[in-house]
């Protein structure tokens, strides 16, 4: 058990947190929410990371954690979480674009009822980043089907997407429809699982870096902000609220690198890394989304809190971060379904 | 201890319901428990204008006042009958709550005859007031202002900096503190101005509220020169004023407060069979807690009416503001739990009732900052109820 980063990883984190410091600006966050392509410059340097997409689970934990931190309006998460690993494993193509980062793509699996589990809808809800990515890679129905309950697979470009405004502009969600699309190939069902439990811990990654953004931002107005003559960080009632945040953001990443390390050890199990079971890997995958979206929220609503009237603005950048955590903690699986799938797992 | 109310009150509900259904315009019973406005100004539209003057013309703006007032002369008892019926039918008095809810009862306490000649059309909506306290250095530790004025002559020049004012973009007037004695230890050196807002040297930056709505300001005095009459009760008393002020603020304030809580309650429930969870038993325990939380906020609130001394803080005041601001926000977090991945969506296709749920959600912070934060409301009842040593 070893929770250090080693030396190489130490050195993806920098160099991306040091990217992000200076191309994701929360400027850019708000050029881009009422005009798009105002983040196309940051995908020209995050796409050289993509093919982390199909890398160790734990660098790509290492690359999201930081990307959350900023709220990086970027199709990486669309891209290589959830786009690369299917078409890997169906062995397109494309797949050699998409890691390169010269292609964007993403991926439509949830149905109406916005749960990414394979499914025949034609219908596809909260596809991120559609309308922008070069391909739609479709999942369709099949389960119990003719093929063996493989499901279809299948590629289109979303010019009829349409976009679900939340509350968070960050990641553009939409609503697909998908009955055009090109098949290329078919996927098992539990192959599926798996590429979007991996798909979740990135996720969880990211929402740790949200809430430790946050967390970060409150920290810093508590030392700073006088009143009273003190600096508010000195009355308890403050401490302890962030106190209770902190424990949360650690409580949260260390729910993520244990799944990210559990994740790897169940795909390459060898002595040193230990081994894992599917059962191990989905309830590592559970506690790890639930615990972070639990962390974002609390350090969300704490924080405004701390911030006081100005933390109430537009024009303060506290809510742009308040707004993604609130949109991640709801994307693939809201706290209470993680925690509703972990009790069917206990029992 | 009795649990019903009596005959007169009951007739004095009968007459509230039959004006109500002669005269409120629809706009005044769409619920604003959330500010859809993305962008909006926050200017007063003109329905609202003439129900308010409606309400005061027939004595029903606020009972307890006399005639004069735009009231009847109600009973304590009867105002908070009149509140709760105003609540249940989700109606609103005004969409400017400064005027009549902490101008007027302070200047007829403390104002000279000049001053309380304001009071009608401050009640009566024809005159928008603004409440000038905060400063960017000066939120919680509002004894800690610094806005100057010096008296010179037969005036006040006023030099200084407020800022999170409401209604400031659409205000004619402003209860503006000041400092007026920087060398009296804090408290004692704060007066009270009354401000024209087209004074020369008083200049409004609109604020965007965290939904984007242009809802309240910055403002800034340079070099202001504000007639020495416009002092509101004696020089450097100020601070005795902001209790009074705030006190205003809060009495009547939980009826309503209950109200949106309980309203929002129901809300849920419809939500809940909307989203097909209602046989959830975990939604319905949620939203059961939900229900009882604001039912034993309803019950803490009459029995703060043991002391129906409105206008003063009493124990319930301060427990009521900082419960009933925190179940709001707990509320509407709720809603957006119920509706699982669609929580946060808030179009109108997708999202359910035009993302009432997330973005009142964000809009609630509003109540646990705004006039005293919970924080400072722990504090009080920490030392004033509790008896608790201050740090
Ligand atoms: C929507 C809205 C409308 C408003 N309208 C008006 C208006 O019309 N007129 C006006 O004058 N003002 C207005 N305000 C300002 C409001 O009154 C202040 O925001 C409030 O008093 C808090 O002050 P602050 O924002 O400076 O926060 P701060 O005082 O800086 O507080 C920051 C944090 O420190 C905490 N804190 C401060 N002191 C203590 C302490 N002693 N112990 C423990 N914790 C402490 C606070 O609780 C908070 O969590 C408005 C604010 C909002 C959000």
């Amino acid at each position: 058990m070893d929770f250090s980063p080693s030396d190489d990883q130490v050195l993806l984190r920098d160099s991306i947190r040091a990217l992000l410091a200076a191309e994701c600006t929360p400027a850019v966050l708000r050029a881009h929410m009422s005009d798009l392509p105002a983040a196309t410059p940051l995908w020209s340097h995050l796409g050289d990371f993509a093919a982390l997409g199909v890398g160790p689970t734990v660098d790509l934990c290492i690359v999201m954690e930081e990307l959350g931190y900023v709220a990086a309006p970027s199709p990486f998460f669309a891209s290589a979480c959830l786009a690369a690993p299917v078409l890997a494993a169906i062995g397109d193509p494309c797949l050699d674009e998409i890691l390169a980062g010269t292609t964007t793509g993403t991926l439509a699996l949830a149905g109406s009822d916005g749960m990414w589990r394979a499914n025949s809808d034609s219908h596809k809800t909260f596809v991120p980043d559609a309308a922008s990515a070069d391909m739609v890679v479709v999942i369709g129905g099949g389960v119990g089907g003719a093929d063996g309950g493989n499901c279809t697979v299948a590629t289109q470009i979303a010019d009829d997407a349409r976009r679900i405004t939340t509350l968070d502009s960050t990641r553009p969600l939409y609503n697909v429809e998908c009955a055009t699309g090109t098949p290329i190939g078919t996927i098992d069902p539990d192959a599926l699982d798996a590429i979007i439990e991996r798909a979740t811990v990135a996720l969880a990654a990211e929402l740790v870096g949200t809430a430790r953004r946050l967390l970060d931002m409150s920290l810093a107005y508590a030392k700073e902000r006088v009143q009273f003559g003190v600096a508010i960080g000195s009355f308890q009632a403050i401490q302890h609220k962030l106190v209770d945040m902190s424990l949360d953001v650690e409580r949260a990443w260390s729910a993520v690198y244990f799944a990210a390390m559990t994740l790897a050890a169940a795909d390459a199990p060898d002595e040193s890394d230990g081994s894992a079971s599917r059962l191990d890997c989905k309830r590592a995958v559970h506690v790890a989304k639930a615990t972070a979206g639990i962390a974002a929220k609390h350090c969300a609503k704490d924080g405004i809190q701390i911030h006081g009237g100005i933390g109430f603005t537009w024009e303060h950048d506290l809510h742009l971060f308040i707004r993604r955590a609130y949109a991640s903690e709801a994307l693939l699986g809201t706290t209470n379904w993680h925690h509703e799938q972990l009790g069917d797992l206990l029992f | 201890m009795r649990l019903a109310w009596g005959p007169a009150e009951e007739s004095f509900r009968d007459e509230l319901s039959a004006f109500l259904d002669e005269h409120a315009p629809l706009e005044a019973s769409v619920r604003y428990d959330f500010a859809t406005a993305e962008g909006s100004d926050g200017s007063i539209p003109a329905w609202s204008r003439t129900w308010q003057a409606t309400l005061f013309d027939h004595g029903w703006m606020i009972p307890g006042y006399p005639r004069d007032l735009g009231g009847r002369d109600a009973t304590p008892v009867q105002t908070l009958v009149y509140l709760e019926e105003m609540a249940a039918r989700g109606v609103s008095r005004s969409l400017h709550f400064p005027g009549y809810a902490i101008v007027a009862p302070s200047l007829l306490e403390f104002g000279t005859e000049a001053q309380r000649a304001l009071v009608p059309a401050a009640i009566r909506g024809d005159t928008v007031w603004c409440i000038g306290m905060s400063e960017p250095n000066a939120g919680s530790d509002l004894a800690g202002l610094s806005t100057r004025a010096e008296l010179d002559g037969d005036s006040f020049v006023v030099n200084g900096q407020k800022v999170w004012t409401s209604y400031a973009t659409i205000a004619e007037k402003c209860c503006l503190y000041v400092r007026t004695d920087p060398a009296a230890p804090k408290h004692k050196g704060i007066s009270l101005l009354i401000v024209d807002m087209d004074t020369p040297g008083v200049e409004v930056r609109p604020l965007r509220h965290i939904n984007g709505a242009a809802d309240f300001a910055e403002v800034f005095f340079t070099d202001v020169r504000i007639p020495a009459e416009n002092l509101v009760g004696s020089l450097n008393d100020g601070w005795r004023l902001t209790q009074g002020s705030l006190a205003h603020e809060r009495s009547g304030l939980w009826v309503e407060g209950v109200a949106r809580l309980e309203h929002g309650v129901t809300g849920l429930i419809d939500l809940a069979r909307e989203c097909g969870v209602s046989d959830d038993p975990n939604v319905r325990r949620r939203i059961a807690e939900m229900y009882a939380r604001a039912s034993s906020l309803r019950a803490l609130g009459y029995k703060g009416l043991a002391s129906p001394d409105s206008g003063r803080m009493s124990p319930e005041h301060t427990y009521m503001k900082l419960a009933s601001s925190e179940a709001t926000s707990a509320l509407f977090e709720l809603g957006m739990d119920i509706q699982g991945a669609y929580g946060p969506v808030t179009d109108a296709v997708r999202g359910a009732e035009h993302g009432r749920w997330p973005l009142g959600f964000l809009i609630t912070f509003a109540n646990t900052i705004a006039g005293g934060s919970s924080e400072i409301q722990r504090n009080i009842i920490a030392q004033r109820v509790l008896g608790l040593p201050r740090t």
